[in-house]
C-alpha cells in the first residue's frame, strides 16, 4: 500500500487556542492567511456555545487541507499545478499556479486561500519540507494541547492509524467520497453546525 | 529546505503570563526568524502558545520605538522630537536630581511589569537613591497572595494543592487556563485522561469550561459563599478529615471568646509559655499546651480555662459555616442546592482534589476571603499537602540593597501618593514595560488627579502605547530576545516546572534600543552611583543564584547558559504561618471581623445602592490572544480577534433591544466605553464582559479601564497589599445609534 501522510486530531483535547494557525503562518512566512483555521462548533461565531445558559456545549474544529485521496482541487486546476506526492501530500507547484482560484471553488473544505501579494494559491502542504527532513509538521510540533498527530494514515501499523482505529476517528463530509487523510475523534456537542460524521473512513 | 545556516538559542518567553515556557529562537544573519518550543530535561514541560510564537513579531514591528523621544507641547498632544540617548539620559538625570532636591528621594518612583529577576534592577536603582519602587502585583493579582499569606504564610499557595499523579478531581475555580496559561490546561486534560473529574466554576462558559465534565455557572464575586456552603455540607455529613484538621491546621487551638485571640499556655498558668498554643485534651478533660503527646485534642465543644471562655478554632469554623445552608448559598450564588450538595460530596470523596484558584477569583473586592474559603474547604477535606512549597530562594537582598534600600509601595496606594501626597508625595514616575494607562483601573482618575501632579514621567516600552503618549521622555526598550535575564519557576498554577532558566540573548538589540541594565548603568553614572551598575547581566545573575541556599546549590549563570537548572529540595516548615499550621483562623483580621473566612457581598454587587442605577456586573477577563496589553497590535493574533466586543446574554440584551453586532454604550459614574455587542449564551445573565488588553484607540469611545475603580480593601492591606477589584464593577448598557 502506498504511503499517505495525514493528521489525526483529538477534538477532546483541542481548546481552540489557534497556536496551529499562527505556527503555520510562522513556518510559511504568511500574513493574514494560514494553512489551517479553527472553527467553533456550538453557537454562532468564535467561542460561542450552543444551548442556553448554563446548559451549554462547544468544541473546536481545526481545519487544514484534508489531503484527499480524491482531491477535487487537483481535478479542478486547469494548469495541473496541484499534484499529489508519492507520500500522499497534496501540494501546489508555484511555478505553474496562476492564482485563478478554480481550486478554491472546488474544495469542499475551504482549505485553499488566495495570496494577493504573490498572485498564487496557498494551502497546507503538511510542511513537506519538514516531513522530508523527518520532522513533524510545525503545527503538530507547536500544538499546545498535544491534540494533533502526524503519520501515514494508510499504514495499519502506524501510530496514527492505530489511534484512528481505537478512537473510531471519522472524516469531514464522508458522503462526498473525497477520502480525506485528516481524521478526527472526540468532540461532542448538542448543537452542531459542522459536525464530523460518525462514519469511519474506508482506508 | 531545512535551513542549516541557522543559529539556535534557548531562551524563555518573558511577557508576563508567568508560565516561563522555554523557547528555541532561530537566528540567521543576526535576524530572529522563528521560535519553537524548547526542550526541557523533563520533556513534559516542552510547551508554547500562539502568543509566544507571535512574540517574534514584536521585535521587527513597524511601529516599534527605535530611538528616544522628548515631548514638545502639552502632554498627550502627540508631538515628539527625536533625541539622542545622551540628551535623554542627561535630561532624566537633571530632572530627577532637581525633583529629589525639592521633594525628597521617595518622590522618585520606578515601576516595571517585567517578570525576569533582572527587571528587579529598577528597585536596586531606586534603592541607591532611597527612592520608591512600586509593587505591581496589586493591579489584579494581590488578593490571592493576601489569602494565601493568611492561610499558608506564602504568597502563592499553589504548591499546597494536591498533585495529579492519582487524580480524583480538578476544580477550575474562576480559572481559564485554556486561554491564559495553556500549559496548566494541558495538565488538567492529562489528569482527566487518567481519570480525574473536571469541574469548572465560572460566570462564563469558557474554552476551559467546554472541556469540563461539569460546568457550574456562578454569579460573579460570590465564590466565597459557595466554598463555605460546600464546607457546611461537608461538616453536616460528617465528611471532615479530622486527623488532617487536628495535625495540620489551627483547628484544635483554643480561641479566647472575649478577645478572639488564640489561648496560649501563659494565659492558663503563671509560668506558661506565651508561644505555646493551648488545646483541650479530651483524654484528660483539661487544657494543655499542644504537642504531639496530646492524644485527642478537641475539635468541637466549649470550654473554660482559667476563667476564660474558649472554643477550638474548628468549632468556631463549624458554627460560622452553619449560616451557609445550600438554600441560602443558592440564593447568593445562583448555583442550585443539589449541585452544591453533590460538589461537596465530590470534594470529600474524590480525593485528591486539586483546586485551581484562578485570577478571576481575585478580582472581586473580597477576593482574599475567596482564596481563604477555598483553602479552608480543601484543608477540611484533606485536600492540602502539608509540605512547604519548594520555591527556590535567591539572594535578592544582596541584589536589591546595593547602595541603599528602596521603599516599596503597593500600586493602589500610588494613587493617593500622587494625588494627595499620602503617605508621601510622588512627583516623578518611571514606567518600564508596564502600560499603566491601559492596565491600571479608573483611567479617568489617573488622567484627572494623577498625571497633573507628576512633574516628570519617563516611559520605557516597545511602542507608543497609551502610557507612552503621556510621558515626557520615551525610551525604546528591548524585548526579551535582545537581553539576558533570569527566570524563576512559575508559581501561579499547580503542577508547573521547578527550573531556573536563563533568558539568553538571541539577537543584538535592534538599533538604538537599549537593554534596561545598560540604561540604568549610564544613568547611575550620571547620578553619582555608577559603581553599583558595572556588572554584566551574567554577573548580576550570579549574585542572585550563587549563594549558600540549598535550593540553588551549584547554580551559576554559566551553567544556566547550558540549559534549565532543576532547583534542589530543601528543608522548609510545612506552613510559614505564625503557628506553623494552615491558618483558617487569622488573628490579624480580628478587628475587621474577618478572622474566619466569611462571605461579604462584592463592593458593587447585588443589593449595593450603586446597582440600582447600574445593574450589570462588568468583567474584563483575559484572552488567549493577548497577555495583558501585549500583542494587541500583532496582526497574527489581531486577525483572529479583530475588535473589542461586549459579551452580553440575550436575557439582558433583549429588554435593551440589543442584537448581535449592535453598537452599545457601557457606562457608570466613572466613565463610558463604546463598542459592539456580542450577544450569546456563553455569558451568565447579569454579567457582561469585554476581554481586556485592548488599547484605547481600539474602542469607538473610552476603554474598559474607564469603568473600573481603585478601591482599597483594608483587610488586604493588613495582610499584604490591596488588590484592584477589576471584575467588581457595576455598569449599565444601552444601545446607541450607528455614527
Amino acid at each position: 500500500m502506498a504511503q499517505r501522510y495525514g493528521l489525526v486530531i483529538d477534538l477532546d483535547r483541542c481548546t481552540g487556542c489557534c497556536t496551529c494557525v499562527v505556527a503555520c503562518q510562522m513556518e510559511h512566512s504568511l500574513d493574514h492567511v494560514s494553512g489551517i483555521r479553527v472553527e467553533t462548533v456550538g453557537g454562532q461565531g468564535r467561542d460561542t456555545p450552543g444551548g442556553n445558559h448554563p446548559l451549554l456545549s462547544m468544541y473546536y474544529l481545526p481545519i487544514p487541507c484534508m489531503h484527499c485521496r480524491e482531491a477535487r482541487c487537483i481535478e479542478a486546476c486547469p494548469l495541473e499545478a496541484i499534484y499529489r506526492r508519492s507520500d500522499g501530500i497534496v501540494a501546489i507547484d508555484d511555478a505553474r499556479c496562476n492564482g485563478c482560484e478554480a481550486c478554491i471553488e472546488a474544495c469542499p473544505y475551504g482549505a485553499l486561500v488566495y495570496l494577493p501579494e504573490r498572485d498564487r494559491i496557498w494551502k497546507c502542504n503538511l510542511c513537506a519540507h519538514r516531513v522530508d527532513a523527518g520532522l513533524d509538521p510545525f503545527c503538530v510540533l507547536c500544538c499546545e494541547m498535544e491534540a494533533m498527530f502526524f503519520g501515514d494514515v494508510d499504514d495499519p501499523t502506524s501510530r496514527v492509524a492505530e489511534l484512528a482505529r481505537q478512537k473510531k476517528a471519522s472524516v469531514l463530509k464522508p458522503e462526498l467520497g473525497t477520502h480525506p487523510a485528516v481524521l478526527y475523534f472526540g468532540g461532542t456537542s448538542a448543537d452542531t453546525t459542522f459536525a464530523p460524521s460518525t462514519s469511519s473512513t474506508s482506508t | 529546505m531545512i535551513d542549516t545556516g541557522t543559529r539556535q538559542v534557548r531562551t524563555v518567553c518573558n511577557v508576563g503570563c508567568g508560565m516561563s515556557c522555554g523557547l528555541l529562537a532561530h537566528v540567521r544573519d543576526g535576524v530572529l526568524t522563528k521560535v519553537e518550543p524548547a526542550d526541557f530535561p523533563d520533556p513534559k514541560y516542552r510547551h508554547l502558545c500562539a502568543r509566544a510564537l507571535a512574540s517574534v513579531k514584536l521585535v521587527y514591528h513597524p511601529d516599534r520605538l527605535r530611538h528616544p523621544l522628548k515631548r514638545v507641547g502639552e502632554r498627550g498632544d502627540g508631538n515628539w522630537q527625536r533625541i539622542s540617548w545622551e540628551e535623554a539620559l542627561d535630561t532624566i538625570a537633571s530632572r530627577l536630581k532637581d525633583i529629589k532636591e525639592r521633594h525628597g528621594p521617595r518622590s522618585l518612583t520606578w515601576e516595571t511589569a517585567g517578570v525576569g529577576m533582572l527587571d528587579v534592577a529598577y528597585a536596586r536603582f531606586a534603592g541607591c537613591l532611597e527612592a520608591t519602587a512600586v509593587s505591581l502585583i496589586g493591579f489584579g493579582d494581590a488578593a490571592g497572595p493576601c489569602g494565601d499569606r493568611a492561610s499558608f504564610g506564602v504568597l502563592w499557595g499553589e504548591g499546597y494543592q494536591t498533585d495529579f499523579d492519582e487524580p480524583g478531581m480538578c476544580v477550575l475555580w474562576g480559572n481559564n487556563p485554556a486561554e491564559t496559561q495553556p500549559f496548566g490546561m494541558r495538565k488538567v486534560r492529562d489528569a482527566r485522561e487518567r481519570g480525574a473529574r473536571v469541574v469548572a466554576i465560572d460566570p462564563r462558559f469558557t474554552p476551559t469550561a467546554a472541556k469540563a465534565d461539569e460546568y457550574i455557572s456562578i454569579r460573579p464575586g460570590t465564590d466565597t459563599a459557595l466554598a463555605l456552603g460546600l464546607l457546611n455540607v461537608v461538616m453536616d455529613r460528617g465528611l471532615v478529615d479530622a486527623p488532617f484538621v487536628e495535625q495540620h491546621t489551627v483547628g484544635p487551638f483554643l480561641v479566647n471568646l472575649a478577645t478572639g485571640r488564640f489561648l496560649k499556655e501563659s494565659d492558663a498558668t503563671a509560668n506558661g509559655s506565651p508561644g505555646k498554643f493551648l488545646v483541650w485534651d479530651t483524654a484528660t478533660g483539661a487544657a494543655c499546651a499542644y504537642d504531639s503527646a496530646v492524644a485527642r485534642p478537641a475539635l468541637s465543644g466549649a470550654y473554660e480555662v482559667n476563667g476564660i471562655d474558649c472554643k477550638p478554632a474548628f468549632e468556631m469554623l463549624v458554627e460560622s459555616a452553619k449560616d451557609y445552608t445550600p438554600g441560602k448559598v443558592a440564593d447568593i450564588t445562583g448555583v442550585p442546592p443539589d449541585t452544591i450538595a453533590r460538589l461537596a460530596l465530590d470534594y470529600a470523596t474524590r480525593r485528591p482534589v486539586a483546586s485551581f484558584r484562578g485570577m478571576g477569583l481575585q478580582r472581586t473586592f473580597h477576593g482574599d476571603l475567596t482564596f481563604r474559603a477555598i483553602s479552608t474547604l480543601a484543608a477540611a477535606t484533606g485536600n492540602i499537602k502539608a509540605a512547604g512549597p519548594q520555591t527556590p530562594v535567591l539572594n535578592t537582598r544582596a541584589f536589591l540593597r546595593a547602595g541603599g534600600r528602596c521603599n516599596f509601595i503597593p500600586v493602589l496606594k500610588v494613587y493617593d501618593a500622587i494625588a494627595r501626597g499620602d503617605p508621601y508625595p510622588i512627583k516623578a514616575l518611571w514606567v518600564a514595560k508596564h502600560n499603566m494607562l491601559n492596565q491600571l483601573p479608573d483611567t479617568r482618575r489617573i488622567m484627572r488627579d494623577l498625571l497633573p501632579n507628576l512633574e516628570f514621567i519617563v516611559v520605557a516600552d516597545y511602542f507608543m502605547n497609551a502610557s507612552a503618549q503621556y510621558a515626557d521622555i520615551v525610551l525604546p526598550a528591548c524585548t526579551f530576545y535582545e537581553q539576558n535575564n533570569l527566570l524563576v519557576p512559575p508559581g501561579g498554577s499547580p503542577g508547573v516546572h521547578n527550573y531556573l532558566q536563563m533568558q539568553n540573548k538571541a539577537i543584538a538589540p535592534v538599533p538604538e534600543c537599549k537593554p534596561e541594565l545598560q540604561v540604568l548603568k549610564e544613568l547611575a553614572e550620571r547620578m553619582g552611583f555608577g559603581e553599583y551598575f558595572q556588572q554584566s547581566e551574567e554577573e548580576f545573575i550570579d549574585l542572585l543564584i550563587s549563594w549558600d541556599h540549598p535550593s540553588v546549590a551549584g547554580a551559576t549563570a554559566a551553567k544556566l547558559k547550558e540549559g534549565p537548572f532543576q532547583t534542589q529540595p530543601y528543608e522548609t516548615p510545612d506552613f510559614m504561618t505564625p503557628s506553623g499550621r494552615m491558618e483558617f483562623y487569622c488573628e490579624k483580621l480580628i478587628d475587621l471581623g474577618q478572622q474566619l473566612p466569611c462571605y461579604i457581598e462584592p463592593v458593587e454587587g447585588a443589593g449595593r445602592p450603586v446597582t440600582r442605577k447600574y445593574p450589570l456586573t462588568f468583567l474584563n477577563t483575559h484572552t488567549r490572544f493577548r497577555t495583558h496589553s501585549v500583542y494587541t497590535n500583532v496582526h497574527w493574533l489581531r486577525d483572529l480577534d479583530p475588535e473589542p466586543v461586549l459579551e452580553i446574554n440575550p436575557v439582558d440584551a433583549d429588554p435593551r433591544s440589543i442584537v448581535d453586532g449592535d453598537l452599545v454604550r457601557v457606562f457608570n459614574d466613572r466613565g463610558v466605553m463604546k463598542l459592539r455587542a456580542k450577544v450569546h449564551q456563553g455569558i451568565r445573565p447579569g454579567a457582561v464582559n469585554t476581554a481586556q488588553g485592548w488599547w484605547p484607540q481600539h474602542y469607538i469611545e473610552g476603554s474598559h479601564q474607564d469603568l473600573t475603580h481603585a478601591y482599597v480593601n483594608p483587610a488586604q492591606q493588613a495582610i499584604y497589599e490591596p488588590n484592584a477589584a477589576l471584575y467588581d464593577v457595576a455598569v449599565e448598557v444601552e444601545k446607541v445609534p450607528e455614527a
